[in-house]
């Protein structure tokens, strides 16, 4: 039924003939480095890369297009699927964006919760960022390793929220449970053992010769240049710019828990990586301190606010007037107050915004998602050019983009 | 006779409202309650003009003309220290009012600040590219030209980005539906097989309340399994789950139940 | 005097197994499924855990393989979107046969819950499937597992003859 001459994709249409002795080198979609769809068009000279234009758009899902169609409780379930890696801080970004446009706080049990959910994503993600780009580079020890260990991660999830990937474990108001047994338990003796795993792979990389030529004066990014493309989290602080969202605009607990903010000025894709490790390292240090603090919340999980939140299960189960404001709540859905708000978070990728336009109704006017990816894939039309090839797939790999958050 | 739906907005809309029902408003503060923004809005206020200008949610919202846009972001930029320009793009108020809002969310690190800067261009009309002043402009507003066709003037590459070149329609305006319009949804249809292939292939199933208990063309049930287009109306045989053949297969040993041991405590 | 009964197609016997050759072809080719590493979204980090260190897909001889020439499974992990639909024709065109598809997920099942303008409505509508994977992201146990059903699927078709043009829809 397929036709030959039916299947003629756009590149066919570029001459790649070319009298001036420069090679156009197609790279993607489907690459096993190019950590999800990314396209490059490469412009060669010999093996050095004179142009690149990075396309994207092959994961693009119309994400803030279902936002407008959607509730926003029904909208949750979806910020999952953006950053899939650490799925709980897109639903803890866009949770925090909603209470701040209608003003509501969030019980202490709840904050302390999403901390933990928070961090153990932010491990999850980087333990992944590890793995591979250690494996696009060559080192398929260190992806073995770092997905076992992401692997009791997400088991931990699991335990909490039933799902490995996609958590949705964050209700705008709060969470949705309370910790499972055994959970602080699990969780310590995992934190107990990884600055051992985090010293392997360590060891694996620091002195090996092949990663540090792949990675050292690679992908150098000035401070100038990572400020104007909007970088944010690894990718700025590796370029000397010390900010951190968690420190300078602090939300939730952040601001009662001690931790150190990593900063490099190399600006290579080595100062990247020591960056993750020693975020992972902060990870657990904070995590340590919630855990600590859990034991001393009340048992108060959802924000009482009887026009936006259900009430708890308990109360919708014996009290009617509950029950018939939960039903209009899941029917029609909350409506915010007329405003907008951009709140921006720093999930493991770097600076995660949703901005909200509500104009009162139960479905958001505008919806944008102001993914950290985008631009670290924009970047790469600047940075590329002066590369040889190789360093390609070193320099996606240090960029940490993940393509569910470029196209959304 | 069929209700009136309006052309201009096919997004969803809620099925009941309360007619008394006024919707409340996110507080606007003045904007000199803060020091900072006092500041910064009296250093723009000078130089160009200030429609509105407000504090909402902690941030600073500037409304101005948009034939200004590039003199005011260059001014917060090599001024006032606004040295990130987080996020640009458009919502779409043509229905109401037949223009596009645009915005940029800036952000200042030295003044821990974020300000959203705001002006309105009519559908026709194009704006200034700030691609000069932040790299970053350069994909949001291609973006935004993809999304909303808001075409914007002295971009180096004003292209579609996240749809395909040959994409007709503007997916992020109100007339545009959710789940597409003939073009999209045969979209790849067309492009792969042709049009004549429309009638073979058939059209989309969209209807996401579908459940068909009994289509076995599509889905089989895991340990159900049929032949395809088996009627099953009656009730269909259980299969039981199995990972090899009763026979056994050639050349493998067969997995025994009885002789296998299951790890509990996982070594964490 | 003991009879001795030499049981040639048991191990033990001598040191030779009779069989078809179609037994033997559907053997290696049911251990040695290549897979095309196609992570397209969320799915496909499923797809690399289990291929990774706990779940491990290499016992079952499933080995992923970045080019399609080499590759004889394509599971479609993730999102197929319009954008994208051309490259997933080409590629499966360029797989040599016989080959297989699994659909991993309800985004290629179906669309699943991104009912949008962007979204290709099923991958069946561009390539024919053999697998449905339900889920959302499946489970690298539910990934194995269809491995498995589609091993048995290979032994149970003919491998001398030719395989039937699969039908799209």
């Amino acid at each position: 039924m397929q036709q030959a001459n039916r299947l003629r994709p756009f590149f066919e249409n570029i001459t790649f003939d070319r009298a001036d002795n420069e090679l156009i080198l197609n790279f993607g979609p489907q690459h096993p480095s190019a950590h999800g769809q990314l396209r490059l068009m490469l412009h060669l000279q010999q093996e050095q890369i004179t142009k690149a234009y990075p396309d994207i758009g092959y994961l693009h899902r119309g994400m803030e297009k279902m936002a407008e169609n959607m509730i926003y409780n029904e909208f949750m379930p979806t910020t999952d699927r953006m950053d899939y890696i650490a799925s709980s801080s897109n639903n803890y970004g866009f949770a925090l964006a909603v209470e701040k446009l209608i003003g509501l706080e969030v019980p202490r049990r709840a904050k302390v919760i999403r901390m933990m959910l928070l961090e153990t994503n932010r491990l999850m993600s980087h333990l992944f960022w590890l793995a591979t780009t250690a494996l696009d580079i060559g080192a398929m020890t260190v992806f073995l390793f770092a997905f076992r260990e992401r692997e009791y991660l997400m088991d931990l999830i699991e335990d909490y929220c039933g799902a490995r990937l996609t958590h949705a474990a964050v209700r705008i108001g709060g969470v949705p449970l309370d910790l499972p047994d055994n959970f602080i338990a699990d969780l310590r003796k995992f934190l107990d053992k990884l600055p051992e795993n985090i010293k392997d792979y360590e060891d694996l990389l620091d002195t090996n010769r092949i990663w540090l030529m792949r990675m050292e004066n690679v992908g150098v990014i000035s401070k100038e240049m990572a400020q104007s493309w909007g970088c944010s989290g690894v990718m700025l602080r590796a370029s000397g710019v010390e900010w951190d969202i968690r420190k300078e605009e602090p939300y939730e607990l952040y601001d009662e828990v001690d931790f150190n903010v990593p900063v490099s000025d190399k600006g290579d894709n080595y100062a990247r990586y020591k960056l993750y490790m020693a975020e992972m390292r902060e990870s657990a240090k904070i995590l340590y301190q919630v855990l600590d603090m859990y034991e001393g919340t009340g048992p108060e999980l959802m924000a009482h606010a009887p026009q936006y939140i259900s009430a708890p299960k308990i109360d919708i189960m014996t009290q009617n007037y509950s029950l018939m404001q939960h039903f209009v709540l899941v029917t029609q859905g909350m409506r915010p107050p007329v405003g907008e708000v951009y709140v921006a978070t720093e999930s493991p990728k770097g600076e995660l915004g949703y901005y909200i336009n509500s104009q009162g109704g139960a479905y958001p006017y505008r919806l944008k998602l102001r993914a950290p990816s985008f631009w670290h894939t924009g970047i790469l039309s600047d940075l590329l050019p002066g590369h040889y090839i190789p360093d390609v797939v070193s320099i996606i790999g240090t960029t940490n983009i993940v393509f569910g958050e470029v196209d959304r | 006779m069929r209700a009136y739906t309006p052309k201009d907005d096919v997004q969803k809309k809620p099925y009941y409202t309360d007619r008394y029902w006024v919707a409340p408003q996110v507080a606007k503060s003045d904007v000199s309650e803060d020091a900072v923004f006092a500041a910064d809005f009296e250093a723009i206020k000078a130089k160009f003009d200030v429609l509105d200008a407000y504090i909402q949610v902690g941030q600073m919202v500037i409304v101005i003309n948009a034939a200004d846009n590039f003199g005011v972001i260059e001014l917060m930029k090599n001024e006032l220290a606004y040295n990130q320009l987080s996020e640009l793009s458009a919502i779409d108020w043509l229905a109401q009012e037949g223009k596009f809002e645009i915005f940029y969310q800036m952000l200042s690190m030295s003044k821990r600040k974020r300000v959203r800067v705001k002006c309105k261009i009519s559908e026709k009309e194009s704006i200034q590219s700030v691609e000069k002043l932040f790299r970053s402009a350069d994909w949001s507003e291609r973006e935004m030209y993809d999304m909303f066709g808001v075409v914007v003037n002295n971009h180096p590459f004003m292209k579609r980005i996240l749809m395909p070149d040959d994409w007709e329609g503007f997916p992020l305006r109100k007339t545009y539906p959710l789940q597409g319009d003939e073009f999209a949804q045969w979209y790849e249809v067309d492009k792969l097989f042709g049009k004549e292939a429309r009638e073979i292939i058939g059209p989309e199933i969209r209807d996401s309340a579908r459940v068909d208990r009994y289509d076995t063309e599509r889905f089989a049930r895991l340990g159900h399994e049929v032949p395809r287009g088996a009627d099953i109306s009656q009730g269909e045989p259980d299969t039981p789950l199995c990972y090899q053949e009763n026979e056994g297969v050639f050349m493998i040993e067969k997995f025994d139940a009885e002789k296998s041991v299951v790890i509990s405590d996982r070594d964490r | 005097m003991a009879q001795h009964q030499v049981n040639y197609l048991k191990d033990g016997g001598l040191p030779v197994a009779l069989t078809t050759i179609d037994k033997v072809v559907n053997w290696g080719r049911s251990n040695s499924i290549w897979a095309l590493t196609y992570g397209l979204a969320c799915c496909g980090i499923e797809m690399m855990a289990s291929g990774a260190s706990r779940y491990d897909f290499d016992r079952f001889g499933t080995i992923f393989r970045a080019s399609p020439r080499q590759a004889e499974l394509m599971v479609v992990a993730g999102t197929l979107t319009k954008k994208h639909a051309e490259f997933i024709r080409r590629l499966y065109d360029q797989m040599t046969e016989p080959k297989w598809v699994i659909s991993m997920g309800s985004c290629a099942n179906t669309g699943g819950m991104f009912n949008t303008y962007a979204t290709v409505q099923g991958v069946d509508r561009v390539i024919p499937v053999d697998l449905y994977l339900p889920g959302c992201a499946p489970r690298p146990e539910t990934l194995q597992y269809a491995v498995l059903l589609l091993q048995q699927k290979i032994r149970r078709e003919s491998a001398s003859r030719a395989q039937k043009p699969k039908r799209l829809m």
